[in-house]
């Protein structure tokens, strides 16, 4: 049930053990997409925001893991939307155009569309979309304007270190496996995600989702339930209509046998 | 002018056409959210105007649903020998040959569509009040997505065949949606066991 396939798709490419953390590719995003600040609380952790949301397309999940060589090991996870192939949101949304299909392959969305079910919220497996104060959907859309006028996504371009990667997502994936990365997380996952992880180490590690999937009631309803809606209302409408022809209308009188 | 009977009070009447009519709206709408159908939400103004036309349909079908118990809910629940017999020939419907059971005010088959449109009525209605409220609890909008979507499958399968057996397939029948009456002649004839 892949929405939509492409041959110039696009992808970021994120390599966790290059990044620092320095929160620049929150920064970038604000600023390019004119988000407010979020007053949030210090609750013991750098992460901040504590959590993706209307005004922060993306965020670094930051987890401490035991180790062997120190006391502790501070992971950095740059988090945003993954622009899946089979995306759960774009198939559960009842409104057109609400969220699309860029034509580098990302998925974007149109605010005028929205119709604040979100029902894309609960679809998504990676809990990305949120909803603003008017109760329209937002979400990363890979700068797909920036893109568009020959630019890379503000995140990637101001990230310092490489662990931000924007470009020809057959190209990322080649080169992260040639630079010796054993796990391309999301090469293969739902169709292939548009936000690839390069990892040598296992992801969940860094608090990725095991085996992303779309929720099973969505693939059931979408896969079953909506052709046998116009199947069943074809198929009683025909029956009705042969039986009109066939049988005939209900008489007062039976036939004599 | 021949001699009437009143089948249906004046309320029933009125309120079937408020059930229908809220019920047609709502698997058009429906319809259009399921296939991304533009141009019925052109209809609209948008899909976000359509959305409050599909709620708010949904409050007066769920209204009149429930108001419409009162109407055939007991004769829904009570099946004689005579019905028994009424589902072995098919009501007739199969072969005008066969000899048809004496019936009361509603044949089996009206009665068993009743208590499926009530309760498929009051799955739809639940879920859709579930995802109009509760959004923001994950497990239930997905349950009730799928729930709505079932008894959505079995609206657009039941709805056009009682349509067909009140129009088309028994002439005759649709002046009672009307009227509310009908001719005593043949209402002895289709409910000897009602008029009697």
């Amino acid at each position: 049930m892949a929405n939509n396939t492409n041959t110039s798709r696009k992808a970021i490419l994120v390599t966790p053990e290059l990044c620092i953390g320095c929160r620049a590719c929150q920064v970038a995003c604000k600023s390019w997409n004119q988000l407010s600040a979020i007053k949030t609380k210090n609750n013991g952790t750098y992460q901040n925001p504590p959590d993706l949301a209307s005004a922060a397309y993306n965020m670094i999940q930051y987890s401490e893991v035991p180790s062997d060589q120190n006391a502790v090991r501070w992971l950095f996870l740059s988090r945003r939307c993954m622009h899946c192939e089979d995306a759960g949101c774009m198939t559960i949304c009842p409104s057109p155009g609400a969220l699309y299909r860029t034509d580098d392959g990302a998925v974007a969305f149109d605010r005028d569309k929205c119709i604040g079910c979100k029902l894309c919220v609960n679809a998504c497996p990676f809990d990305v979309p949120r909803y603003d104060a008017e109760d329209k959907v937002t979400k990363c859309h890979l700068c797909f304007d920036r893109i568009g006028a020959g630019m890379e996504p503000a995140c990637t371009k101001t990230c310092p270190t490489g662990a931000l990667k924007f470009g020809d997502r057959d190209e990322l994936v080649g080169a992260a496996k040639q630079e010796g990365f054993g796990t391309i997380y999301g090469e293969k996952d739902l169709g292939g995600l548009g936000s690839i992880y390069a990892f040598k180490e296992e992801p969940k590690l860094y608090g990725m989702k095991e085996n992303p999937e779309i929720p099973s009631s969505v693939v059931f309803w979408h896969t079953y339930l909506k052709p046998l809606s116009l199947i069943g209302l074809g198929g009683v409408v025909g029956a009705a209509a042969i039986h009109y022809l066939a049988i005939g209308p209900h008489k007062d009188q039976e036939e004599e046998v | 002018m021949a001699e009437m009977v009143r089948k249906s009070s004046v309320d029933e009447v009125l309120n079937h056409w408020i059930l229908a009519g809220s019920c047609i709206l709502l698997v058009i709408t429906g319809f259009a959210f399921l296939f991304h159908m533009e141009s019925v939400g052109g209809v609209f103004g948008g899909f976000d105007t359509m959305k409050s036309v599909h709620n708010w349909a949904g409050v007066v079908f769920s209204v009149s649903l429930l108001y419409s118990m009162r109407h055939y809910l007991a004769d829904a629940l009570h099946y004689d020998a005579d019905d028994r017999q009424w589902f072995k020939v098919a009501g007739g419907y199969l072969s005008h040959k066969v000899k048809v059971p004496p019936m009361g005010k509603y044949n089996p088959g009206q009665k068993l569509y009743y208590l499926i449109i009530l309760l498929a009525g009051i799955a739809i209605a639940l879920s859709g009040f579930a995802i109009w409220f509760m959004k923001d609890n994950g497990s239930i909008m997905l349950l009730a997505h799928l729930v709505h979507n079932v008894a959505f499958v079995v609206f657009v399968v039941v709805v056009p065949v009682h349509i067909y057996l009140g129009t088309l397939a028994n002439p005759g029948t649709f002046g009672i949606m009307v009227t509310g009456t009908m001719p005593l002649e043949t209402a002895k004839k289709r409910h000897p066991k009602w008029i009697s």
